[in-house]
């Protein structure tokens, strides 16, 4: 698919650039538009799963909500207090009520185009290609890898304590104190393993010949093609587009 | 022919440390040679290695002295990352080896920090991981190889930048007896089709004396204190070896044990086998002690299943403990053993079927009443470990009950003696070594009068001496009538400590008897159950065929 | 990052990436706290997300340590899939430019529990400002963003600085930081 097929780095930054734009928008209807641009480009040109989309989007629609009556109850004075809409029985200026939904529309909006480049990327080729694209130093590319691998490997650890610490008679806490205490408890056993870890693991990359040198080659190779450059065309585009219509 | 590494009065200080790890090392290795590194743990071997791939001195927090040349130049002359084409390590930790997601990637990530242009880079892949075997898994992901599948991917990674000498610094140590075999083979594959020379790092020798004819000895001061044939060394330093706690082949080990006064030993069962009688004939002790009456029941499983994942990995167990047995669990890897362990300490829910401790169901039992009976001892130490002193670590479940602290103090002190760690109450339980911290935690576990102790795999990755300590205090702790339960893969400890075993298969139990019983049975079955027998059957089983052959010779 | 070891850059890498998921897991905290106070909610636990600046700068003690440690774990946020995505990389950075300046205000010498504190604090101001406009404050009343400003400055005090060294002071004792900045300073104290 043409998202998949993209360069990271390309779809990475177009993406921020748009964030940007949206901060600078206070009305409602902009990011509403842009919204519904965002989400049919990622399903269009994306093949997306709707289920696991939804499921990863509904925590942003709450947030969203929170923010929206938030921004109206704790909202500034507005110039503007003559216009004034009537909502669920209670009086609110209109410009409030308008910045309001134009702020919880930008968090969604921002949240779209996130999930348009989570959903689509590879990881492991978005670090690549910040190498190779955005300059990314290879040292940190490759620590990052490396402390990537580390996660499912901490996830399994931390059910292993919790079991461990069990059998020694630990995991009844009932007050603060206790609580806190179990916390270090765990921390510390999984932050040392994980320094360990680490250690270890900087010494075997080394040991294959890692300097962190700038001129390597690359097993695969990520360029800018000029079809990458469509992305932030059709992108920008729709962005435009909805500025115009509002 | 100039040697293709030198050593020349190699000394080495931490800045932790007071006195040097290693001292005055001399040695030389010629191209395509091999050489077994033997010495106790703590006596420098990986630091060595470090040494000779250009590690240390720059990442060094202490001193170093001496030289090391290798291929003729001077190690401190090498450009960062120009030694890893002549000289490449793989190391302990199957986890710790790699950097990328993918098996592809991991191999090319060597190739493109030597600068190998891309176009030449998936032939090269191809290549090493069909000399490996590992062909099928190139798209795979790292994680989810086992872990002899990533020792064989660390090697294929190192021969990719094909160096003429590959450190294998215990590469099997966190292998199971099966895997280890594999990755043995595999080396021994290798070294018969390419030049490389060796330098094998190991505690347990079965398997490398093939490879290499020659040791060098390290004893726990760090020197060098032999340099020569392995069979040699076997003759006439053996007390030198065992002081330092050094293991010596099973087999070797074995007739030593048997006979003292043996001259030569034969370092393989194959060269025991060829010739049985030139090593004097073994007074075959029968079986060790009485086995204990199975009469007070302890804990009954009844029909446990448990499934993870979709797939079923505990199915219809139902077995019964008895007070004073030493009871073994055996099987492949993924056989189930971990999982029924946690079972039976009470660490895991089954589906279905129910455990019952001393009648009652363990779901029955208060969490701390349990504790108090139950003992678990997990795999890695660490995870067990909650406070910051060894003192406190045995203390702390005494801790948590209405006991006095002069009955605690006491306590707490007789077991630290018991157990050697006395020395080292103030240290930080995480700052011990291997084997100290292999030995807390069973303190922990049983300093409450645990009668019933569940261990998983307590030998795994320990030097001749630590495992000799721990299934000392094991074997007292059962002569104390305690129950003691053990999943191994050691079925040398399985034949000479367990008075029952259990052998896994698939989460069934397949076979529940004495061991000696066990070794009676089919072949086949037994290879089908991933197991071995012990070095005194093998030996006994020889004999016997020596025998029969010598019935039908003089019968005929 | 010449002088760095590459053992140092992997291990502050593993650091950020335990925290990232740390970070992950306090956003629905974040998110209920913020449903009953409204924005401020966030705030109270803000400091949680300076944290690992504090830690690796505090280990490590290289100029770098706090704004590095600070963008990997956001790199990995995103690289987990559910934050905020890429954009999110650029929070970090923020977050660790206040870090990083308070370490540099000392010439990155000083490690003392005050400079972590105001490391901390660091953080929540650089945050903050740059919340202003991204998520636009400016549309809340006056009174209401400084009390936001001032709980994430006493937040990035107590649970970045104060929390970050009791963690690292924890993990200095098991003696696994031997080879690192902190580990050798313990062991000093210790043998003196």
């Amino acid at each position: 698919m043409f998202l998949q097929r993209l360069n990271p780095s390309i779809k990475a930054l177009t993406i921020m650039i748009l964030v940007v734009l949206l901060a600078f928008i206070f009305e409602p209807m902009t990011p509403l538009l842009f919204l519904i641009w965002t989400v049919s480009i990622t399903f269009i040109f994306g093949k997306v799963n709707f289920k696991k989309y939804a499921l990863y989007f509904i925590p942003f629609v709450i947030f969203s909500f929170g923010m929206l009556w938030t921004s109206v109850v704790f909202a500034d004075t507005p110039k503007n207090q003559d216009e004034i809409v009537v909502l669920l029985g209670m009086a609110y200026p209109r410009e409030t009520l308008l910045t309001a939904l134009a702020l919880s529309i930008r968090v969604l909006n921002v949240a779209a185009l996130s999930l348009l480049f989570v959903f689509t990327t590879n990881i492991v080729h978005f670090i690549l290609s910040m190498m190779q694209q955005l300059r990314l130093p290879p040292k940190i590319a490759y620590a990052v890898l490396a402390g990537y691998r580390f996660l499912p490997m901490m996830r399994d650890e931390i059910k292993l304590i919790h079991d461990a610490h069990r059998i020694r008679g630990v995991n009844q806490a009932k007050t603060v104190t206790e609580k806190w205490n179990n916390y270090k408890r765990y921390s510390i056993p999984l932050l040392a393993s994980a320094i360990r870890k680490a250690e270890r693991t900087a010494i075997a990359m080394e040991s294959k010949g890692f300097t962190g040198d700038k001129n390597r080659t690359f097993y695969r190779q990520f360029t800018v093609k000029k079809t990458d450059w469509l992305f932030p065309l059709i992108m920008l585009t729709g962005f435009l587009a909805a500025l115009l219509a509002s | 022919m100039k040697p293709f590494v030198e050593v020349c009065d190699l000394s080495l200080r931490f800045e932790t440390n007071q006195k040097n790890i290693f001292s005055n090392i001399n040695f030389e290795l010629y191209q395509g040679e091999t050489v077994l590194l033997l010495g106790p743990s703590g006596s420098g071997k990986s630091t060595l290695t470090s040494c000779l791939n250009g590690i240390f001195p720059r990442e060094l927090d202490g001193e170093m002295d001496g030289d090391i040349f290798i291929d003729g130049r001077k190690v401190s002359d090498y450009k960062p990352g120009e030694l890893s084409k002549k000289v490449g390590v793989v190391f302990q930790d199957p986890e710790t080896q790699f950097c990328m997601l993918t098996v592809e990637d991991e191999v090319a990530f060597g190739l493109e920090n030597i600068g190998v242009p891309h176009v030449e880079m998936e032939a090269k892949i191809d290549d090493v991981l069909s000399l490996v075997h590992l062909s099928e898994f190139k798209e795979s992901n790292v994680s989810t190889l086992s872990g002899g599948q990533k020792q064989k991917l660390a090697l294929a990674c190192i021969l990719a930048l094909d160096p003429s000498l590959i450190i294998l610094d215990e590469p099997t140590a966190n292998l199971d007896p099966i895997a280890t075999k594999d990755v043995i083979q595999t080396i021994n594959m290798l070294k018969k089709k390419m030049s490389f020379g060796l330098i094998i790092i190991e505690h347990k020798l079965d398997g490398w004396t093939d490879l290499a004819e020659r040791c060098l000895l390290l004893n726990r001061r760090g020197e060098i204190f032999y340099d020569g044939s392995l069979r040699e060394a076997i003759r006439d330093q053996r007390l030198q070896l065992a002081e330092q706690g050094i293991w010596l082949p099973k087999i070797s080990q074995y007739l030593l044990e048997n006979n003292p006064e043996l001259i030569d030993l034969p370092l393989t069962v194959e060269e025991f086998t060829e010739y049985p009688s030139k090593w004097g004939y073994i007074e075959q002790e029968k079986s060790k002690q009485n086995l204990p009456v199975q009469v007070n029941p302890i804990l009954e499983t009844r029909n446990l299943s448990w499934s993870a994942k979709k797939r079923e990995i505990v199915k219809n167990v139902s077995l019964t403990f008895y007070e004073g047995e030493f009871v073994a669990i055996v099987g492949a890897n993924g056989s189930g053993k971990t999982s029924l362990s946690r079972i039976l300490a009470g660490i895991q829910k089954p589906d279905c079927g129910n455990t019952l401790l001393k009648g009652k169901p363990l779901n029955e039992w208060k969490e701390s009443l349990l504790r108090q009976e139950i003992g678990y001892v997990f795999q890695n130490p660490e995870h067990q470990f909650i406070t910051n002193s060894v003192y406190d670590e045995v203390a702390f479940s005494l801790k948590i009950k209405n006991i006095s602290v002069e009955a605690i103090q006491d306590k707490v002190h007789l077991i630290l003696e018991a157990f050697g760690l006395l020395e080292l109450k103030d240290e930080h339980p995480f700052s011990i070594s291997q084997g100290q911290k292999r030995r807390l935690s069973v303190a922990t576990m049983i300093v409450d009068d645990q009668s019933f102790l569940l261990l998983d795999e307590p030998t795994f990755g320990q030097d001749a001496n630590s495992n000799a300590e721990l299934m000392h205090l094991l074997q007292q702790r059962h002569q104390s009538n305690s129950t003691i339960i053990m999943i191994t893969h050691d079925m040398e400890i399985v034949d000479h400590y367990a008075t029952r075993v259990i052998v896994i298969n698939n989460g069934k139990v397949v076979a529940d008897t004495p061991p000696d019983r066990l070794w009676e049975m089919d072949s086949r079955k037994l290879k089908e159950w991933q197991l071995e027998l012990p070095v005194r059957v093998q030996i006994q089983n020889i004999y016997e065929k020596e025998k029969d052959a010598y019935y039908v010779f003089t019968t005929s | 990052m010449t002088n760095w070891r590459f053992k140092e850059i992997v291990v502050m890498a593993a650091l950020s990436v335990v925290f990232g998921v740390v970070y992950l897991a306090f956003l629905p905290l974040g998110g209920v706290l913020a449903g009953i106070f409204g924005p401020i909610g966030y705030d109270f636990i803000f400091g949680i997300w300076f944290i690992v600046s504090i830690i690796a700068a505090y280990i490590i003690r290289k100029p770098g340590a706090a704004f590095l440690s600070e963008t990997i774990a956001a790199m990995v946020e995103v690289l987990i899939g559910n934050a905020i995505g890429p954009m999110l990389i650029v929070t970090g950075m923020v977050q660790g430019i206040g870090a990083e300046a308070v370490f540099a205000a000392t010439r990155w010498k000083n490690y003392s529990t005050w400079v972590l504190m105001a490391a901390g604090v660091g953080s929540a101001v650089t945050s903050f400002i740059y919340g202003y406009f991204m998520s636009g404050y400016a549309a809340l009343a006056p009174g209401y963003v400084t009390a936001m400003f001032i709980v994430r400055m006493i937040s990035g005090a107590l649970i970045a600085g104060l929390l970050g060294k009791a963690l690292s002071d924890g993990l200095a004792q098991t003696g696994v930081l031997s080879s690192f900045a902190l580990g050798k300073e313990y062991r000093k104290r210790k043998a003196a």
